[in-house]
């Protein structure tokens, strides 16, 4: 089977295991995990449509869901909008924010936009810590949440559906001639460039539709979660994002899906038992990178090519 | 005239920092996203070993340098050595690796540390009793620490740039970054070069960590901020060019004093990165980098 349909089935076989899952799990500790967990996952399918597919490396995809986070919160802080309204316009923000970072830094080969989004996510945090009277700083700002009523099912369903839309999208941009484009910018760019790819274009759009839709997850989070703060946006978070997404395999439809919703609710059971589960984590980045490159559903199709 | 002085002062140690981090990448033509750690490990093992074992700070200091030049050795050859020695097979994928797997580094050391040592900032003792003051000139006070600190770290940071730039192995270095493959045909060892390099470079880190500690104290992110200032540093004098990063750091250790106080001392962090993004647009080479070639 051809291997972007593959993942599709796959990814289908996971939601249609996830929309199940309420019916088994009660707990409402366990629900809010997982909804955190698509949280991260939708981080992570951000994260790799820029870094897994067009070869760019932000070192900041939760710096984007902070500001994410923060334009809706104080949209609905300041303005009393809805958190629809908010969550939308924080799509907006972080895509404008997203496509001037990248035209300053993706002209240029090479690390830049690595060290760039480095620099810029610390730079963000301070001014969100800083800004105090606006941000109120470490204190976080407080926010309604999406639904009034309605437990965590409600938003399980709801981030549940907003990422099974987000694979879709994707599936479609990485089998149309843009996703060709970018996986040809990522493999040689220069042979790329060479065919008549505009290679800074389209890695411009990549990063902006990237940071678009970790603005998207930033939004949704910040209304179930009820507080942003500027704590989502340590690189540590990042680190996160991108160790799911290395993990759960670089570069295919499903891995950072899979990497989400397994390591999240590993995480949690991990920190039961007292260890830093950012400890276990980053050795697993580092491993899974040194030594196994194609990840858990790369793995796994490898099995089933070999089974059938 | 001491908003400048202490520019030059932090100058010093940016220039620690970014001197190593361009060595690297010159050498091995990455980004080392570790570097802030190895800072982290300097002023860790300078509180410990000072505080512990109540040896003279001066000791300290070179316990602090064999400690980096081991770490950095021991990470080179677990981490880095497949950057090169496999080049065909990694191909286009190393920068994607180097990446990753520096990033990766990063924040297992930072948790190692929280892990061990606690979030809890420890605080080293100064290399002069930190309440003694000196007076220079008659215009500026500043505890005799500081001053010490800053002649030590200028002292190593001017052997090691005429080290790098006039002696024989910096010239070897200087072939390595040029033209790895032209060095090893003409019998360069380059893997060893590269490991020396990295090995140099985590040691001056945790020189400029060590000579900061009692500072700005020990404690799992106290890297972060110096290595992301070093990075922008690294843009700012060209990617592996050592005399611009070593002009950078002294210019972005004098414009951040004088923003602090003519323009915001809160947002004094901030001004690193929009030099940073300046530069970017208007100047991507930096000051001594020379314009992107094809090889």
């Amino acid at each position: 089977m051809e291997k972007r349909k593959l993942d599709l089935l796959v990814s289908v076989v996971v939601f249609c295991l996830m929309a199940l899952v309420p019916v088994f799990v009660k707990s409402a500790y366990w629900l809010g995990v997982l909804v955190v967990a698509l949280y991260f996952s939708l981080a992570a399918m951000g994260w790799n449509l820029l870094g897994g597919f067009t070869g760019q490396f932000s070192i900041a995809p939760a710096t984007f869901c902070m500001i994410g986070m923060y334009t809706s919160a104080m949209l609905v802080h300041y303005l009393h909008w809805s958190p629809v309204a908010g969550i939308l316009m924080s799509i907006v923000a972080t895509a404008i924010v997203g496509l001037l970072l990248g035209w300053v830094c993706l002209r240029l080969r090479g690390p830049y936009l690595a060290l760039t989004t480095i620099g810029f996510a610390e730079i963000v945090r301070g001014l969100i810590r800083f800004s105090y009277d606006i941000t109120r700083g470490d204190l976080g700002l407080s926010v309604p949440k999406l639904f009034g009523g309605g437990g965590h099912v409600t938003y399980f369903y709801t981030f549940l559906g907003v990422v099974v839309l987000v694979q879709l999208l994707l599936y479609f941009l990485i089998r149309s001639r843009v996703g060709l484009y970018l996986q040809s910018i990522r493999d040689d760019d220069v042979a790329a460039s060479g065919r008549g790819v505009n290679v800074v274009g389209w890695k411009t759009l990549a990063f902006t539709l990237s940071s678009l839709i970790c603005g998207l997850s930033g939004g949704l989070y910040v209304h179930f979660i009820g507080l942003a703060s500027p704590e989502t946006g340590l690189i540590i978070q990042s680190g996160l994002i991108i160790g799911m997404a290395v993990i759960g395999g670089m570069g295919t439809l499903t891995g950072p899906l899979i990497g989400g919703l397994l390591l999240q609710p590993l995480s949690e059971l991990v920190r039961e038992f007292g260890v830093q589960h950012m400890l276990i984590f980053s050795l697993l980045i580092i491993l899974a990178i040194r030594f196994w490159r194609e990840g858990l559903y790369g793995s796994f199709r490898k099995v089933l090519a070999r089974v059938s | 005239m001491d908003v400048l002085i202490t520019g030059i002062i932090m100058g010093t140690f940016y220039a620690l920092l970014a001197l190593g981090l361009s060595l690297i990448f010159g050498c091995l033509k990455v980004v080392n996203f570790a570097h802030g750690e190895f800072f982290m490990i300097g002023a860790y093992v300078y509180a410990l070993i000072a505080l512990k074992v109540g040896m003279n700070p001066f000791l300290v200091l070179i316990w602090v340098v064999a400690f980096g030049l081991i770490i950095g050795l021991i990470v080179e050859r677990l981490l880095m050595r497949p950057l090169y020695q496999k080049y065909t097979e990694w191909g286009a994928m190393r920068d994607e690796y180097a990446i990753i797997v520096t990033f990766g580094l990063s924040l297992f050391l930072i948790n190692l540390a929280n892990q061990i040592f606690g979030p809890y900032p420890i605080s080293g003792p100064g290399l002069m009793p930190m309440k003694e003051r000196v007076l220079l000139g008659n215009i500026l006070m500043m505890s005799s620490h500081r001053l010490i600190a800053f002649c030590v770290g200028a002292g190593v940071l001017i052997v090691a740039f005429v080290l790098v730039r006039y002696s024989p192995w910096g010239k070897i270095i200087q072939a390595v970054s040029q033209n790895r493959f032209g060095a090893s045909i003409a019998g360069i060892n380059s893997t060893k070069v590269s490991s020396i390099v990295f090995a140099l470079s985590s040691a001056l880190a945790g020189l400029a960590g060590a000579l900061l500690c009692p500072i700005f104290s020990a404690e799992p992110f106290v890297g972060a901020l110096p290595a992301v200032k070093s990075f922008v540093i690294v843009v700012l004098g060209g990617m592996g060019s050592v005399p611009g990063s070593i002009l950078g750091a002294y210019l972005l250790g004098v414009l951040e004093q004088f923003g602090a106080v003519y323009i915001s001392y809160t947002y004094r962090d901030t001004f690193g990165f929009v030099i940073l993004i300046l530069f970017l647009v208007f100047r991507p080479q930096g000051l001594f980098g020379e314009k992107a070639r094809e090889v």
